[in-house]
């Protein structure tokens, strides 16, 4: 899943699940959906010809709780309906639409006979954004509904421009993954929800070895495309819907691995390694190859109830296994704890120091 | 100088008048077909009124329905003075009906023989029309 895919599952995952469907559903529906409810069957098939004569595309409903059913089912931008009508009126219809449907907005028009000025106020009242009378010319209700129609486009394309706003804050533009306001938002999330559960955590930190000298030797378009690899190839590693991938510098990256402990943060650091030790990357000057060297840190359950970690000792130890791996040349995994305030580098079996 | 070209109508004014659309004749024809089966129920109901003794309020309350209706539907097949009419009618029961008068309302007899006889008006107009 790309990582821009991922902002989505993890940020606020049923209301952007919302947008997307929203966004699919009004990016699949043109013209815009009327949904006409009126207890008398010719009425309702008149307005329906008219609307779609101009170019809506229309749903029907004989009273207030059909339409419920149908909104609840598909989105309609624009609700036309009757105020008097068996069951449930348009009066009750319009309030429990602006209850329920709060965030894809139905912009409602009331149709009645009812042409007091304390019925209109009442229909407003209720949540009708316009309110017309039957007996009005045909040509003031479609002009009405053109109306509910250029709305309804304004209040998509902002909303379409609110959602795209809110992704280009907390991504890189460059990779396409989260940047570091991102990380400071959630990865003190991940350790709280973590330590409340028991449950491990792992971060890796991963810098491109030698990044300077690509950028020296074939210019800083082939660097940036060495970074988009790197996300590229890295989202392809974690695992979809849980871990994530943020830059925090020029070639730096964290990844944060939830419900992983240290052996299973080696794993995925090592295929890391791998994957771009063995495999240049293509770039339109021809494949450049490279390496990454990676610090691990992961939380340990028991010691976290005895003494919780600090995101700053999660950070440091990453940073001092990452500083270790480098100062070995490069191409490495280096684990590394904090216990008591002290950094400690996790040595392996048969390892002097690091893991490979 | 370039040419100033015409943005595009927008859909609702694209076409023809929507009054003048077939589907409107063959749903006016369907609607004037129902504006005789409902001046029937007028005429029905007026005779139930005339002879209900006491408590007519289910007529009121029936009234009130059917001229409710009958004005929305007038008023979207341009039948503005049936839909007026259906119109008196209806705050005429619905008055009678809320102050609990008897069967000798006047407002009511009098919004209700216009009507009727105006759905009767234009039902012979219709069939002289078609004849």
């Amino acid at each position: 899943m790309p990582t821009e895919h991922k902002l989505h599952s993890l940020e606020d995952s049923s209301a952007d699940l919302h947008d997307t469907i929203l966004t699919q559903r009004m990016e699949n529906t043109q013209p815009c959906r009327v949904l006409v409810v009126d207890d008398d069957d010719l009425v309702r098939a008149r307005l329906t010809a008219l609307l779609r004569n101009a170019e809506f595309e229309v749903e029907a409903a004989s009273n207030g709780e059909d339409a419920l059913r149908i909104l609840g089912s598909r989105h309609c931008q624009i609700l036309l309906t009757d105020w008097q009508m068996p069951d449930m009126d348009g009066l009750s219809l319009c309030r429990i639409v602006r209850s329920e449907h709060g965030e894809s907005y139905v912009y409602v028009v009331m149709l009645t006979v009812r042409d007091s000025k304390e019925d209109l106020l009442k229909g407003l009242g209720a949540g009708a954004d316009d309110y017309v009378v039957k007996s009005a010319p045909v040509e003031e209700i479609m002009a009405r509904l053109e109306v509910a129609r250029r709305i309804t486009h304004v209040e998509y394309s902002l909303r379409r421009s609110h959602r795209e706003n809110r992704r280009l804050a907390v991504t890189d533009p460059l990779t396409g993954a989260y940047n570091l306001r991102f990380l400071m938002k959630h990865l003190p999330r991940e350790l709280s929800r973590s330590q409340r559960y028991l449950h491990p955590l792992a971060v890796l930190s991963c810098d491109i070895d030698r990044f300077k000298q690509i950028n020296d030797a074939y210019g800083h378009d082939i660097g940036d495309e060495v970074l988009r690899a790197f996300v590229a190839r890295a989202d392809s590693c974690i695992r979809e819907g849980s871990d994530w991938l943020a830059r925090v510098g020029g070639d730096e990256f964290l990844i944060v691995l939830p419900e992983t402990d240290v052996a299973g943060a080696n794993r995925a650091a090592q295929k890391l390694r791998r994957v771009f030790s063995h495999c240049p990357v293509a770039t339109h000057v021809g494949p450049v190859k490279f390496t990454v060297s990676i610090g691990i840190t992961a939380l340990e359950a028991e010691r976290e109830i005895q003494e919780p970690s600090k995101i700053e000792d999660l950070l440091r130890a990453v940073d001092r296994g990452l500083y270790a791996s480098k100062s070995q040349g490069g191409d490495k995994a280096t684990a590394a704890s904090v216990t008591a305030g002290r950094v400690a580098i996790i040595k392996q079996p048969g390892e002097k120091n690091g893991i490979n | 100088m370039g040419s100033i070209r015409r943005r595009p109508l927008t859909p609702a004014f694209r076409k023809a008048p929507a009054t003048q659309d077939d589907s409107f004749e063959s749903l006016r024809q369907a609607f004037h077909a129902r504006l005789e089966s409902e001046r029937v129920h007028f005429v029905t109901l007026s005779a139930a009124l005339a002879r209900a003794d006491e408590n007519p309020v289910w007529i009121f309350e029936d009234l009130v329905y059917r001229a409710h209706r009958l004005q929305g539907g007038a008023a979207i097949f341009e039948e503005s003075e049936v839909a007026k009419a259906a119109g008196r009618l209806e705050s005429a029961a619905g008055a009678a009906a809320q102050s609990r008068a008897d069967n000798t309302d006047e407002d009511v007899w009098s919004a209700l023989e216009d009507l009727v006889k105006l759905m009767g008006n234009i039902e012979s107009v219709r069939a002289v029309a078609n004849a």
